[in-house]
């Protein structure tokens, strides 16, 4: 199955945050239970993405060659083509769909928390119901699976006026993005970029970037974490390994030692 | 104390001699009733095929009953420290490294697995392979106190990057600590050899002549117990040259 991927243009964003509303609307995710809007000195709101808030507009106020000016990033899940949340998630509540999409099934979540801690964007969250139990669900965009699975677009995409988000075939969206980022460099744009092409990879979450993405707040480079491979890929095989070797020698031993050892003529 | 067993012919007698204190010995059960129940639930998140067991509300009451008996196994030690100071430190310096310990790894083998006697050096209260699992067992219950009370508290406080390594070590302290559980528990329930340590968990004693036998250098001193071994070892070998 074709992979696929939200392509999002940062040069036609206009920072109105109806994808933010939209996806709270469609997903029932309530407003005020961890971000009460408060005044913080910035347009931007709320502070942070939270168990309740999938997606929201960055406000980045970035000095660029051209002076001032506004960056906005839409912020959510980046779906990775190699996702690590996946990969350490002990339920297997977070899964990878064969058309690319990174899904959650709230049901199947511990609270564990793992994705939230290993993710290399630190999207995820824990919506901790109780610190001491540990009763917990992990939060996060799922690109509308159930819009998408049915031919819909997703609730942010739909919704988007400025027509800054588009969905659908990955490598459609990384041929648009590029003939964006040409007509941008054309316009003067000159470090305008397409991000998360190759990342972890490749992101299903295409960014059409008109600065660097370290202006953004976006690592330029990110890493699988490394850990998580020494864990999953070398100690917990040893660790089966350990386990194994240590029944079998103590079956062993006890199979021999009760013919050799004569429990009558020990003291 | 001597207790006396009716025999056929003449009355066995077996001379007790104390081993463990009360304290010691609850704290020992203690610490069991504990570690089986924290190893088992967090295996659950270990082990690929106990995903089911992992998920949702299951694997909420899980980690429910893996922080309740992290609790107790948490707090024995410092209570143990509280009330028997001086038998803590007199037991965790026994536990420490010594000469001993290289004897006791040559003659491991011919004195577990065939039973001969005069294979095995004399050895202090405690021998090697005790001292190995007291020593993993204590620096395991630093390790998982020190990794995992912060991934209770911690999450969203500490750098990912930071929990990333108390997740693993975490994992290294179970998979070393289990490992040695299980050898201890063949030792101490199915080795024809070790009848004596359950005893002494149990009643907090030991036989002397078991401790004749296999702690000589703390029943006899060090001394004593070389000349005796010596002569245990010529007997053996007179033994074999027949």
């Amino acid at each position: 199955m074709a992979r696929l991927a939200m392509l999002i243009d940062e040069s036609q964003c206009t920072a109105c945050r109806g994808c933010q509303v939209a996806c709270k609307q469609w997903n029932d995710r309530e407003g005020w239970l961890y971000s009460r809007t408060r005044n913080r000195g910035s347009y931007e709101n709320p502070p942070d993405l939270s168990p309740q808030t999938w997606t929201r507009i960055k406000f980045t106020e970035y000095e660029g060659p051209d002076g001032f000016r506004w960056l906005f990033l839409k912020e959510g899940c980046m779906h990775c083509g190699d996702p690590a949340c996946v990969a350490v998630c002990p339920t297997g509540a977070l899964k990878q769909q064969p058309n690319g999409l990174v899904t959650f099934e709230r049901e199947l979540c511990n609270g564990c928390g793992y994705c939230t801690q290993f993710c290399p964007f630190h999207i995820p969250r824990l919506e901790v119901v109780n610190p001491l139990t540990g009763e917990a669900k992990s939060s996060k965009c799922v690109f509308c699976q159930d819009r998408v699975t049915n031919g819909l677009l997703p609730a942010c995409v739909k919704t988007c006026p400025a027509k800054a988000l588009d969905f659908g075939d990955r490598d459609e969206m990384i041929a648009k993005g590029q003939e964006r980022v040409k007509a941008l460099k054309a316009r003067g744009y000159t470090q305008a970029n397409l991000y998360g092409v190759d990342q972890l990879g490749g992101l299903g979450r295409l960014y059409v970037l008109i600065a660097p993405p370290e202006a953004y707040g976006l690592p330029a480079n990110p890493q699988y974490p490394a850990l998580a491979n020494v864990w999953q890929k070398i100690i917990q095989p040893l660790g089966n390994v350990a386990f194994g070797a240590t029944l079998l020698g103590i079956l062993g031993a006890f199979l021999f030692v009760r013919r050799k050892i004569r429990m009558e003529e020990v003291r | 104390m001597t207790v006396q067993l009716k025999g056929r012919a003449e009355a066995i007698t077996i001379q007790w001699i104390p081993k463990y204190t009360t304290l010691e010995r609850a704290a020992h059960w203690l610490h069991t009733a504990t570690f089986v129940p924290l190893a088992i639930t967090g295996m659950i998140l270990y082990f690929p095929f106990l995903q089911p067991l992992a998920q949702g509300p299951a694997g909420m009451t899980f980690r429910l009953i893996h922080r309740v008996a992290a609790v107790i196994f948490g707090l024995l030690p410092i209570v143990y420290f509280i009330f028997q100071p001086r038998r803590l430190i007199l037991n965790i310096r026994e536990f420490l490294p010594s000469k001993d310990d290289i004897g006791w790894l040559k003659g491991a083998p011919a004195y577990y697995l065939l039973g001969r006697h005069e294979a095995m050096p004399p050895q202090g209260r405690f021998n090697a392979g005790e001292k190995m699992n007291g020593l993993i067992m204590i620096v395991a219950w630093f390790v998982f106190g020190l990794t995992g009370v912060p991934m209770w508290f911690g999450k969203g406080v500490i750098p990912p990057e930071v929990f990333r390594w108390l997740v693993v070590f975490h994992d290294l302290a179970m998979i070393v600590s289990v490992c040695m559980f299980l050898v201890h528990l063949y030792l101490a329930v199915a080795h024809p050899l070790m009848w004596a340590g359950l005893v002494s968990m149990r009643f907090g004693v030991t036989s002397a002549e078991y401790a004749a036998e296999h702690h000589a250098k703390w029943y006899y001193g060090p001394k004593r117990a070389m000349e005796i071994w010596e002569a245990k070892k010529r007997e053996a070998a007179q033994k074999g040259g027949h």
